[in-house]
């Protein structure tokens, strides 16, 4: 008897709960089709800038394929046959395109994490090397960060902020690393304290776009939005030099994209370059005093920077543009690559139909996303570089501010003038084939990431309840309109 | 002969000096070893399995951010939500709404132009996808809005001119009674999400204060605005002329300026900051500085011109013969931005 009751009130909870599933709006995963909704995209090979595939001005494509093949270029510590030497001796991975990589070269995390695979790929030994506990084979490439240094008996000190890159992995037991030995941060003991936070590399479609956008323009931005009746504030992060607007990386920390690539290439890869001259301790090994022991200094045996501009090609081409990008440093080398990438092209029909990607976007408009997700900030100032950088809108769904995010997800790291609650509007375009979501990849849920943008202290609370308040097929279209892009 | 040598006094002596050099060359390697360590236990180094751990979920490195001289006095900022009440003693606002609503969340900090998210009201029962509606309050200090705007009226008026065409206007601004004090109410729907959106705005204190109720039910927002009636507000409270006054001071824009000014010590920030630090400032009836509010600084900011602004003395202010305080803005740091925006977004994309 009580079976028969129970298997009445199952049947009656799935009549009702199962169409509710069936009904529910859910994202619709990476987008399929043509890779950044290019025609002629591939996983290796993203399409320039209309005006670079056109070859204007001469030799711009040359520059973007030169940049482009340094991008997935191995690093090795010494002796490289490719003479690209200088990898760490502290580094997260030993080439930008492992993780700037989804959907293609330029992007962001790939599915397959090539951080976990390190020891499996000889990259790094395993008997002087630990994946940590943090890194899975189909998780986010991650770099890690101590908001706070530890005091001697090992716990956080939040009078002693840190917030610097801690490298996962050293070059230690490498048979090209000689007798260096290092031994890694203490990953577990800082999850313990939760004195931990995480990054996931920033696609840089489109890069050369938002670098060409003057300040005054993303002023007179912010100045528009100041009347909007959602509760967003929102400032901008400047360069610590010159005063202007910094609009690269998580925190909008970065100034310019040759300053993002020479960070990148000194503090993800170890490899000092024309910006950052040294090899780079640890933030504790710097500010504590002892620095890197000698025995891992100029491992490269080439002298510091590491990496250099070259005072004669380095190419035995008959192209002379060929020759020319050759003299580049890899830092500017890659810079010109990310500043000469074409954005990702939105789907108009892709996914759930174009009546409902439009739908999505009204709707994106009305509930106030795009307030801070701005679409389009017309337009760039003129170029001297190539013509599609210039005059252009630009169709990033960012403006470029930093605005408060709340307890929810904030790393209390603080970078210029952000502080820890404080992220750069993430720029939107391509994210329909992105995998990971947020500044630490938590997710790879666009629901939940939505979701994650309320909290006490939160600028994006108010929007999110709004998105709350749509119906379920009105949520489906707006995430179908985000996985458009 | 070195045996008798073994045995003097000076010998002894010796031995002392010895083990007094054992004990201080333990010393001096222990603490070289400890040095040594130091990054090992001290930097990015920790093996201490019982070490404290840091809250989750907590701001604990802020930016610039707001404080004020004292802890006492209230500031826009400090309005709290507690059984179904919202009060804000510096608006001298009390706000009863419907028991099954409440607030999850609270707001960020003030912005640097001065806009506050003063509280986010919602029913209770919000479930995930689910909301019926939102009061979002929200002060702007008319000191230093990036609008042109000088009064709440304007404020208002300003967003309807520059309302985006995903929206349509419902009922344009217009003046309501809300609890026997003067509002501004405007009303606008986005047709593609049919969102309901009723802006209720008064002037308190030179901030245009709004209520924002949002919901899919016309009818929800109207039974919010009638539960608003049980609001007190303070007698001033009006759309263009909420100044403060009575046992409030004053508020005046650009008060520092000219003969206002008696003594004025500049404060000097030696770090290089690129962000705008807005001030408000409480003078007395004597012209001394009573109280020091930042919306948005840094501490070493918010130091250094606390100290600069108790020195400063101006022309006691004058009204109606007898000498008031004085509520007024200043702006230090990085010079204010252009307040005149230019349109940039492709509203409809």
């Amino acid at each position: 008897m009580k079976i028969v009751k129970l298997g009445l009130i199952l049947a009656i909870l799935a009549a009702f709960i199962v169409p509710a599933i069936a009904r529910a709006q859910s994202d619709p995963g990476v987008r399929p089709g043509a890779i950044n909704g290019q025609s002629g995209a591939t996983a290796t090979n993203p399409l320039p800038l209309p005006s670079v595939l056109q070859n204007n001005p001469a030799g711009s494509l040359e520059f973007f394929q030169n940049g482009l093949t340094r991008f997935q270029a191995v690093e090795s510590v010494s002796n490289s046959p490719t003479g690209n030497s200088g990898l760490g001796p502290r580094f997260n991975l030993n080439q930008c395109s492992g993780c700037h990589s989804q959907p293609s070269i330029g992007g962001s995390s790939p599915a397959s994490n090539l951080e976990f695979q390190v020891i499996a790929n000889g990259v790094v030994s395993g008997s002087t090397n630990s994946i940590p506990s943090f890194l899975s084979s189909n998780g986010p490439t991650r770099e890690a960060r101590f908001p706070f240094f530890f005091n001697s008996n090992g716990s956080p000190n939040t009078n002693a902020p840190n917030g610097g890159v801690e490298d996962l992995f050293t070059v230690s037991g490498r048979s090209d690393a000689g007798n260096c030995s290092l031994p890694q941060p203490s990953f577990s003991t800082a999850q313990q304290t939760n004195n931990i936070i995480f990054r996931i590399p920033t696609p840089v479609f489109g890069a050369g776009l938002i670098e060409n956008i003057d300040d005054s323009t993303l002023l007179a931005n912010h100045s528009a939005q100041a009347s909007n009746n959602f509760g967003i504030g929102g400032t901008f992060n400047h360069n610590g030099n010159d005063g202007t607007i910094a609009r690269f990386g998580w925190k909008a920390q970065n100034k310019s994209l040759v300053l993002f690539s020479g960070e990148a290439y000194n503090v993800e890869m170890g490899i000092s370059n024309e910006i950052f001259g040294q090899d780079r301790p640890l933030p504790g090994e710097d500010q504590l005093g002892s620095g890197l022991p000698s025995s891992c200094l100029n491992l490269s045996g080439t002298g510091y920077p590491e990496d250099i501009t070259n005072f004669s090609p380095t190419v035995s081409s008959s192209d002379s543009f060929a020759q020319n990008a050759s003299i580049n440093s890899d830092v500017v080398a890659f810079a010109e690559f990310m500043r000469m990438l074409a954005p990702p092209i939105p789907s108009s029909t892709t996914p759930g139909g174009a009546t409902s990607i439009s739908n999505g976007r009204a709707l994106f408009n009305s509930i106030g996303c795009a307030t801070c997700h701005t679409p389009t900030i017309n337009s760039t100032q003129p170029s001297n570089i190539t013509s599609s950088l210039g005059r252009s809108p630009v169709s990033a769904f960012s403006d470029i501010e930093i605005h408060h995010m709340g307890t929810g997800l904030t790393d209390n790291v603080s970078q210029g003038g952000a502080g820890g609650d404080q992220f750069r509007t993430a720029p939107l375009w391509g994210l329909g084939q992105r995998i990971f979501f947020l500044h630490d990849g938590r997710t790879s849920n666009l629901l939940s990431a939505i979701e994650a943008h309320q909290s006490s202290g939160s600028e994006a609370t108010q929007v999110e309840e709004n998105f709350d308040a749509l119906s379920p097929s009105q949520q489906q279209d707006l995430l179908n309109f985000l996985r458009s892009l | 002969m070195p045996r008798p040598f073994l045995f003097c006094p000076k010998r002894r002596y010796m031995q002392i000096n010895f083990t007094r050099y054992l004990v201080l060359l333990g010393f001096s390697l222990a603490l070289l070893a400890s040095a040594q360590g130091a990054p090992q236990s001290g930097g990015d180094f920790s093996s201490n399995p019982d070490a404290k751990k840091l809250p989750t979920n907590t701001i604990l490195v802020k930016g610039a951010w707001s404080s004020a001289s004292d802890s006492a006095t209230p500031l826009p900022e400090t309005g709290k939500v507690a059984q179904s009440v919202y009060t804000n003693p510096y608006f001298g606002l009390t706000y009863s709404f419907s028991p099954d609503w409440t607030e999850k969340y609270s707001g960020p900090p003030p912005s640097d132009s001065g806009y506050y998210v003063l509280a986010q009201i919602r029913p209770a029962n919000t479930s995930k996808g689910t909301s019926r509606g939102s009061i979002l309050i929200t002060a702007q200090d008319l000191f230093f809005t990036l609008t042109p705007a000088t009064s709440a009226l304007e404020l208002v008026n300003f967003t309807t001119a520059n309302l985006s065409t995903d929206y349509q206007v419902e009922q344009p601004p217009a003046e309501v009674r809300i609890a026997g004090h003067s509002f501004v109410r405007f009303s606008y729907v986005s047709p593609v999400a049919q969102l309901h959106w009723t802006v209720l705005a008064t002037q308190i204190r030179c901030h245009a204060v709004q209520f924002v109720v949002t919901s899919r039910e016309t009818n929800l927002i109207e039974t919010v605005i009638q539960e608003m009636n049980r609001m007190s507000l303070p007698n001033d409270a009006n759309p263009t002329s909420g100044m403060g006054g009575s046992d409030l001071p004053v508020c005046i824009k650009d008060y520092v300026t000219g003969e206002n000014v008696t003594e004025r010590v500049d404060p000097i920030l030696t770090e290089r900051r690129f962000n705008p630090v807005p001030v408000r400032i409480v003078i007395d009836k004597e012209g001394k500085v009573k109280h020091i509010h930042f919306l948005s600084a840094f501490p070493e900011q918010a130091a250094v011109v606390t100290d600069a602004l108790w020195q400063w003395r101006f022309k006691p202010y004058i009204l109606d013969g007898h000498p008031v305080e004085v509520e007024t803005g200043i702006m230090f740091g990085h010079p204010p931005r252009a307040t005149t925006p230019r349109t940039t977004r492709v509203a409809t994309e």
